[in-house]
């Protein structure tokens, strides 16, 4: 009986813990998805403000991902809707986050999965923390007590922000490098951590449930790219069954000029480098028939808008 | 695979700890020892991997030797039983020489390898310095080494072993087991406390079954800990990094307030990596020795080393100051000294080279290199100054009538060991003797409230809500302190008696930690600072 | 015993040292009063007091310390 009546007080108080956790949890949680109200990457979880089902393309990966791919040009070349859910330095345990966000309103036939997260390390902690913040946004908004104004205790919680460039960064800054032959090829294959390996498959498995399909594509990148992590991805694509593009092998048919196509000697693409990729990309989805023109369709309108005013700063 | 170089990162607390707990829980006593012992080395394994030969060849050679002086203890004494009575006084002399000559080889076999691991890139630097003082082209290569866990920490524990062992405060250990649980036990072994074998072994060995209230008591002090660091000696670490790499541009006031904040941070880091530690250990049943005691309560330096790192403080007292000090030479001199100089100068000269001696160690201890020294030598000189001082401080004192429980004089008291020790922090921290030197000066010469005035201080890395938080935390471990420093009885009787309202406060505190803890987007973890001793 | 006490009241005047039994705990003591209490001890009784004897136990009241100084005596 005493045994019984000890197990009931801690139940009750592990409980009226779970209950305080989930409370401050939902108090600390960003009622917009801007940064005024306390969102993370605000540009990149624009997608939760899009309209429900209207991008086709959803692109992950970190900031090799949001300097080369520009969605407002492909809808100008194709009218294929995409985002880019990309962050600097995002790893894995993140990109996990940002397709799981994705795919809360979205129904995207393609996930791009850029290469260079794969390679970035998650430890266990990461792990640990990312799952517990799943269940308890407390652990990763925590820091938001500093910012917490009224409508933070009455709510709603809503996502009415998107982003300008639709996850893009672009730059006109121009820093060039001479890279030389920096894809020699060897058959050295460089090793992915066991974890980054589950995690991959994940993404994956997630993509399978939303009737999505995941690419693997390496942006060109002479600082962060070699042969040998060609290799390891290509290796991880094949067992996974999915594929992989890696544009470092093709930065000649792209037509990359290295002494003018990137804004920090040779680490990231810059505005004149996107636009390459992004063509590409038009014509790589118009050949596999992914991309719906949605032009002139009702619901649509917004992004002829941004567009136009990407245009103005960018397309001239 | 498991990244566990602190004890505070997620996965020690969240899965490490927890595991090793359980599995604790669940065994009989025999298996509660091999959970500890195996639990011990897979961590010691996961942090230091292939370096773990180090503590094995520690944990042997200590075992081996501590055996051999015992059987020479054991040998002499029968031998002397045996001998005739005009022979034993040279027979004693003898034995006793052999047994400090197996004693020193023992303690060279540990020292070797900490010196050799932990000193030899900077010897070699400074042999390369002073070549090319002299205008030589010869070059040491500096060698490249990695640390074992914890080695400063376990080496101290297994020289107090053979020390003990040699004077017969305690008999040899057969049970190599319990040496290894004694030399590697996970909760305490990267920073501490260090602890005594005849205190803290068969302690630990017992592996006795975790009883509900030392399981919620060392809960809510593992929690406390937890506070300390995550809320207020991470938070602070964005302001004392920024400002101690580039302390040019910063006036006087900042890197004064840089100064305190990193003493507080170091005081919130190491003692609250001590209350996991002992937290932890209270969990298990066990009482592992105190390292901390209200330190800033402190009226002089020499009674702050006596309430901060107090087992380090001990260990040196024991080991180092009253041996030498009580040395044959030294114990004449002092004899002699007292008479012409009376009660308080004649053992000073004593006292002041074993202490000289003691704070080379203190300083070498923290690490090789010049800064530390520095720090050693800067207490050294703070309590030598006040003993040298000390009977006309005294004589002062009495004809200003002011007595020695005079409340201002007191806290004028407090206040000054504390100004004193946070400036040894500042050189503790500087990056290098001249830096250190070079911060001093600026702080000095370039003080000013500018930063305040114009509220550039809330873009040093912490902002106006973060300074608020180190501030509310420090009022409540000040509380703390201030109850343990008058040592008021625990509470109202409903807190003696049950062990819900326990767990309720660790659910409070925990919440604080997860909601106000500088963790996670934005914040870098400060590295465990006593681990790189 | 009395010669103790003398020896005591010496080094360090101001304690009660018939009933006081924390004088190294208490801070009553410091560690040069110590040095100057062992080598007035061992050339009043004649003894040696090994470094393993120089323990708070031994130190925290004037008993104490002559019961170290008998054992001493007794083992010389």
């Amino acid at each position: 009986m005493v045994y019984f009546k000890r197990a009931l007080a801690l139940a009750a108080l592990a409980a009226a813990m779970v209950a305080l956790l989930l409370v401050v949890s939902w108090i600390v949680m960003p009622k917009d998805n801007t940064t005024e109200a306390g969102m993370e990457h605000a540009a990149a979880n624009g997608i939760l403000g899009e309209p429900a089902n209207t991008i086709d393309l959803c692109v992950i990966g970190d900031s090799e991902a949001y300097r080369s791919v520009s969605p407002l040009l492909l809808w100008k070349q194709t009218g294929g809707t995409s985002y880019v859910c990309a962050t600097s330095a995002q790893k894995l345990t993140y990109s996990k986050i940002m397709l799981e966000r994705a795919f809360e309103k979205q129904k995207p036939k393609v996930v791009l999965l850029e290469t260079l997260a794969i390679y970035r390390t998650i430890t266990p902690g990461d792990v640990f923390l990312n799952e517990l913040s799943s269940y308890f946004p407390v652990f990763r908004y925590h820091n938001r007590w500093k910012t917490l104004r009224a409508q933070d205790f009455t709510g709603p919680a809503q996502a009415t922000a998107t982003d300008q460039y639709k996850g893009h960064h672009p730059t006109l800054n121009v820093d060039p490098c001479q890279p030389g032959q920096y894809m020699v090829p060897t058959e050295k294959a460089a090793p992915i951590p066991r974890l980054n390996r589950m995690y991959v498959q994940w993404l994956k498995n997630l993509c399978d449930q939303h009737g999505a399909r995941l690419m693997l594509m390496s942006m060109p990148s002479p600082v962060n790219w070699n042969y040998s992590k060609h290799n390891g991805i290509k290796d991880l694509a094949n067992q996974l069954g999915c594929d992989y593009v890696d544009l470092n092998l093709k930065t000649e048919e792209l037509g990359i000029d290295w002494n003018q196509d990137t804004y920090d000697q040779g680490d990231h693409l810059n505005h004149y480098g996107a636009i390459k990729v992004t063509n590409y990309l038009a014509k790589l989805f118009g050949d596999m028939g992914v991309l719906t023109d949605h032009r002139g369709q009702a619901g649509y309108e917004g992004w002829d808008e941004a567009l136009a005013a990407y245009a103005k700063d960018f397309l001239r | 695979m498991l990244s566990l170089s602190s004890y505070f990162s997620a996965a020690y607390l969240g899965l490490f700890l927890p595991a090793a707990l359980a599995l604790y829980w669940v065994m009989p006593q025999r298996g509660r020892r091999a959970v500890l012992l195996g639990m011990s080395f897979l961590f010691f394994w996961a942090v230091s991997g292939k370096l773990l030969l180090y503590l094995l060849f520690s944990i042997l050679s200590m075992h081996h030797m501590g055996l051999w002086l015992t059987d020479l203890q054991r040998s002499a004494a029968q031998a002397l039983e045996a001998a005739p009575k005009e022979e034993r006084r040279a027979l004693r002399t003898a034995a006793r020489r052999r047994q400090r000559q197996v004693l020193a080889f023992a303690v060279l076999l540990q020292l070797g390898v900490l010196v050799g691991l932990k000193y030899s890139p900077f010897f070699a630097v400074n042999i390369n310095s002073f070549f090319q003082l002299l205008h030589l082209s010869w070059q040491v290569e500096v060698p490249k080494l990695l640390l074992p866990m914890g080695i400063s920490f376990y080496t101290m524990q297994a020289m107090s072993y053979l020390f003990d062992v040699h004077r017969q405060k305690i008999q040899a250990d057969r049970n190599l087991l319990r040496l290894a649980l004694y030399m590697s036990f996970f909760p305490q072994i990267m920073e501490g406390p260090i602890c005594r074998y005849d205190q803290t072994a068969p302690q630990i060995w017992s592996a006795p079954p975790i009883r509900r209230r030392n399981f919620a008591l060392g809960l809510q002090r593992c929690l406390f800990g937890l506070m300390k660091k995550i809320i207020v000696a991470d938070r602070l670490n964005l302001f004392i990094q920024t400002v101690f790499t580039q302390y040019e541009n910063y006036d006087g006031f900042v890197i004064a307030l840089a100064a305190v904040g990193y003493t507080i941070q170091l005081y919130m880091d190491f003692s609250g990596t001590m209350d996991l530690a002992v937290g932890t250990g209270q969990i298990l049943g066990f009482q592992l020795p105190e390292n901390f005691r209200q330190p800033f309560f402190s009226k002089s330096i020499s009674e702050f080393w006596q309430r901060w790192h107090i087992t380090l403080g001990a260990w040196f007292k024991d080991y180092i100051f009253y041996p030498v000090s009580m040395s044959g030479p030294l114990k004449k001199l002092t004899g002699r000294a007292r008479k012409r100089l009376g009660n308080h100068f004649g053992p000073l000269v004593a006292g002041t080279i074993a202490l000289f001696l003691v704070w080379v160690c203190n300083g070498l201890w923290h690490g090789a290199a010049w800064s530390y020294l520095f720090f050693g030598m800067y207490h050294f000189a703070c309590i030598l100054l006040a003993n040298l001082t000390g009977p006309y401080t005294k004589a002062l004192k009495r004809k200003l009538h002011i007595s020695p429980t005079n409340k201002p004089y007191l806290v004028f008291q407090i206040v000054r060991t504390g100004i004193l020790v946070c400036i040894g922090e500042l050189f503790f921290r500087a990056n290098g003797l001249r830096a250190g030197l070079e911060m001093f000066e600026k702080m000095i010469r370039e003080f000013s409230l500018n930063s305040l005035a114009d509220r550039t201080i809330f873009t040093m890395g912490m902002d106006k809500m973060d300074w608020l938080m180190v501030a509310a935390m420090l009022v409540v471990v000040f509380l703390v302190s201030l109850v343990r420093e008058r040592g008021k009885p625990a509470g109202p009787r409903f807190w003696q008696t049950y062990i819900l309202p326990h767990y309720g406060l660790c659910c409070l505190m925990l919440l604080a930690v997860i909601l106000f803890g500088a963790y996670g987007y934005g914040y870098v973890p400060l590295d465990p600072i006593y681990a790189g001793f | 015993m009395e010669q103790l006490l003398e020896i005591l009241r010496e080094i360090q005047p101001n304690v009660d040292y018939d009933h006081c039994d924390t004088l190294i705990d208490g801070h009553f003591l410091d560690s040069l009063d110590i040095l100057a209490l062992v080598a007035e001890v061992e050339e009043v009784f004649d003894i040696i007091i090994p470094t393993v004897e120089i323990v708070p136990e031994n130190f925290n009241s004037a008993a104490r310390l002559w019961d170290l100084i008998q054992r001493l005596r007794e083992d010389g």
